[in-house]
């Protein structure tokens, strides 16, 4: 109990016991209890509505000041009072610094509820989107939003899954989307223009696919020249060497620029569209025995553990087999094996190309795939190949949802697996009718 | 669901039905947009694989439409709503007849597109079809909005921006008659070209009808065949 507290219940049985004693007194101690506590009752109703009064005018200043615990109510309730009003203060700046900062955010952003309905957005999503701040609150965001894309990503669990889509506001324009949950079932839907991005690598796509296109004519002429000139007899000798090594290199770079033609051609393809079943199997004896004349290679062995067939443009199947294997016999020494592997699980299908050879060192191996990369780049020049061999790879791959593993260990040798979905096997084979 | 203004039901069940059927026309209408963009993509960039797939997939929208109207019909025989309840289905059950023929023109500018690229290209690559093309997708786009926010005044806009979209058929069609008199071994082409023009020409149309259902399902009022006012206030 405070000193106050203790004080205001002495005072009062103090009181009383003086209103008795006066009233004994005059031989009526039973009036003088009543009259004492009478007037205390009184002093406390009008202190009680003193102080109802101030709670409902709000104004704390122009109130009478209460006595003994009604001033130590007051005194205290008006700090909480102004405490809280503070805080409130404070708090408000604290929402209006976010407000701001949020709508200084170039990218948009809006916060959807577990039905993706909007709650709020910012300025950015209003400007990249064309959403309505007050309009379109308690909308679903994929109502407004329409693009088939966008509705997918709302309705998919898969975070990492970003979409892009065609602003709804500007022609040409192109938005990334993409959604982080956050707190107890709300998300947060993300807007990025990618519009410069897109531009930059499109530029770049048509630069290489024009370039490679430019160069190849001039580079016809010289080869043209060049065989003629070497089916001279009455050259003179000292010309004859020089004259095939250009002519090697001239075959070279038409080798180069055929697979950059091929490589932009990928890109720009997008999806996969045709789903002719290829048969791996037959690739890989195609590609063994394209290998077969050359005396100085590893063993090739080809491992087919399954007659299932893949859904795909057999063309592109083959390239991928043709580029794996190439690039294995030029890092495999003579007395090593290459290994063909193609094999079903529960996860799709598996086409790998398995050697003995030197192996990548692991820090190379993020790299791999890059074009023009090379391990060493002294030596490796020479070797034939025209570091675009694995980005080809990539590019078809991707083409159908696939996946390439490398894995490799120096001395050791290297494998690359191409892990291929399961819409892309066909698992019985056709049967033909008679 | 206080956003759309539907109001609430004894029934929340039929609260959600309503919803759900709303949110399916909209996701009908987002399927038809971006049929409408590939189509038009399809033609400016002379892509005929493109073309072939957007005329393929024309039977998604059909599914959409066959399913919707069927989820109306069970609404109208199960609730027997009245009121704005019944104005909506209403507008929904035309709504979608008119996605639909939308999806079909889609379809035909697709098939129309493969066959454009196969075809030598004029040096402006169809440059009048992309601007009728992207006018009449926004007015879509600004259609469905209208419907999806039920804002009257969008939908008046949407009214009287078809006049526009007329006034620029107009003038491809006489563009076209021009190449056609100068050169007739083109008329082959430019034939297919004003086949295009026409098609986007009448999803104009189609957009419009949309927001005339969208005015009539927030005011219950008829506006077609009507002066379109200057301003929506009226």
């Amino acid at each position: 109990m405070s000193e106050a507290a203790r004080k205001f219940v002495i005072g009062t049985v103090l009181f009383l016991l003086a209103g008795t004693a006066i009233g004994w007194l005059y031989d009526r101690p039973a009036a003088g209890l009543l009259a004492a506590a009478l007037i205390a009752l009184l002093w406390q109703i009008r202190q009680l509505l003193s102080f109802d009064r101030a709670l409902r005018t709000g104004d704390f200043d122009d109130f009478r000041q209460g006595e003994g615990i009604w001033e130590q109510i007051f005194s205290r309730f008006r700090y909480e009072n102004e405490k809280s009003a503070r805080r409130k203060h404070s708090y408000r700046q604290l929402l209006r610094e976010v407000r701001k900062s949020t709508n200084a955010m170039p990218d948009g952003a809006v916060i959807l509820n577990v039905e993706n309905e909007i709650i709020a957005c910012n300025r950015a999503a209003k400007h990249l989107a064309g959403l309505k701040r007050k309009k379109d609150r308690g909308q679903r965001v994929d109502n407004i939003l329409r693009d088939p894309e966008l509705t997918r990503l709302v309705h998919s669990d898969d975070q990492s899954l970003t979409v892009e889509m065609a602003s709804p506001v500007k022609d040409g324009d192109w938005l990334n989307c993409r959604v982080v949950p956050y707190g107890a079932d709300q998300k947060l839907l993300l807007i990025r223009d990618i519009t410069e991005r897109m531009r930059l690598s499109k530029m770049r796509r048509d630069f290489v696919a024009n370039a490679s296109h430019e160069l190849r004519s001039p580079l016809t002429v010289i080869a043209g020249y060049l065989d003629s000139l070497a089916d001279d007899a009455e050259m003179p000798p000292g010309w004859r060497k020089p004259v095939e090594q250009m002519q090697g290199q001239a075959r070279r770079m038409r080798h180069i620029l055929g697979e950059l033609l091929e490589l932009s051609r990928l890109e720009s393809a997008g999806k996969a569209q045709t789903d002719e079943p290829v048969d791996v199997g037959g690739l890989f004896e195609e590609a063994r025995s394209a290998f077969e004349g050359h005396a100085d290679i590893a063993s090739i062995v080809v491992d087919v553990q399954s007659t299932a067939q893949l859904r795909g443009n057999a063309a592109e199947i083959e390239t991928v087999v043709v580029n794996l294997l190439s690039n294995a016999v030029r890092f495999t020494p003579q007395d090593g094996r290459i290994t063909l592997r193609w094999r079903l699980d529960a996860d799709g299908a598996e086409l790998s190309v398995a050697d003995t050879g030197e192996g990548i060192d692991p820090q190379h191996l993020p790299r791999l795939t890059e074009r023009f990369f090379r391990v060493d780049k002294g030596r490796s020049r020479d070797n034939g190949g025209t570091g675009l061999g694995l980005a080809i790879v990539k590019h078809v791959l991707a083409r159908y949802d696939a996946e390439l593993i490398i894995s490799s260990e120096l001395g050791e040798g290297s494998e690359f697996r191409c892990r291929f979905p399961v819409d892309c096997v066909i698992v019985a084979p056709p049967v033909a009718l008679s | 669901m206080e956003a759309s203004g539907l109001g609430d039901h004894i029934s929340r069940r039929f609260n959600k039905d309503i919803e759900d059927l709303r949110n399916h026309v909209l996701a009908m209408g987002g399927l038809v947009e971006s049929q409408l963009s590939l189509a038009i993509s399809a033609i400016v960039s002379g892509d005929s694989e493109l073309g072939l797939k957007v005329a393929e997939d024309d039977y998604k929208v059909n599914n959409f439409e066959v399913n919707i109207d069927e989820e109306c019909g069970r609404i109208l025989a199960t609730r027997a709503p009245a009121a704005g309840d019944l104005r909506l289905i209403v507008a929904i059950i035309k709504t979608i007849t008119d996605l639909e023929r939308i999806g079909d023109e889609a379809e035909k500018i697709g098939f129309l597109a493969s066959k454009l690229a196969a075809m030598d290209r004029p040096s402006d690559s169809y440059r009048e079809l992309k601007t009728l093309g992207h006018h009449v997708a926004h007015m879509v786009r600004d259609a469905m909005n209208a419907f999806a926010r039920l804002d009257v005044e969008e939908a008046w806009e949407v009214v009287r921006e078809d006049e526009r979209v007329d006034e620029e058929y107009e003038a491809i069609q006489r563009q076209c008659i021009t190449f056609m008199m100068e050169d007739p071994r083109s008329i082959k082409r430019v034939m297919n070209v004003t086949w295009c023009a026409r098609s986007l020409e009448r999803i104009g149309d189609h957009a419009k009808n949309i927001c005339e259902y969208v005015i009539y399902m927030v005011q219950g009022r008829d506006v077609r065949h009507t002066a379109i006012p200057e301003t929506a206030d009226s």
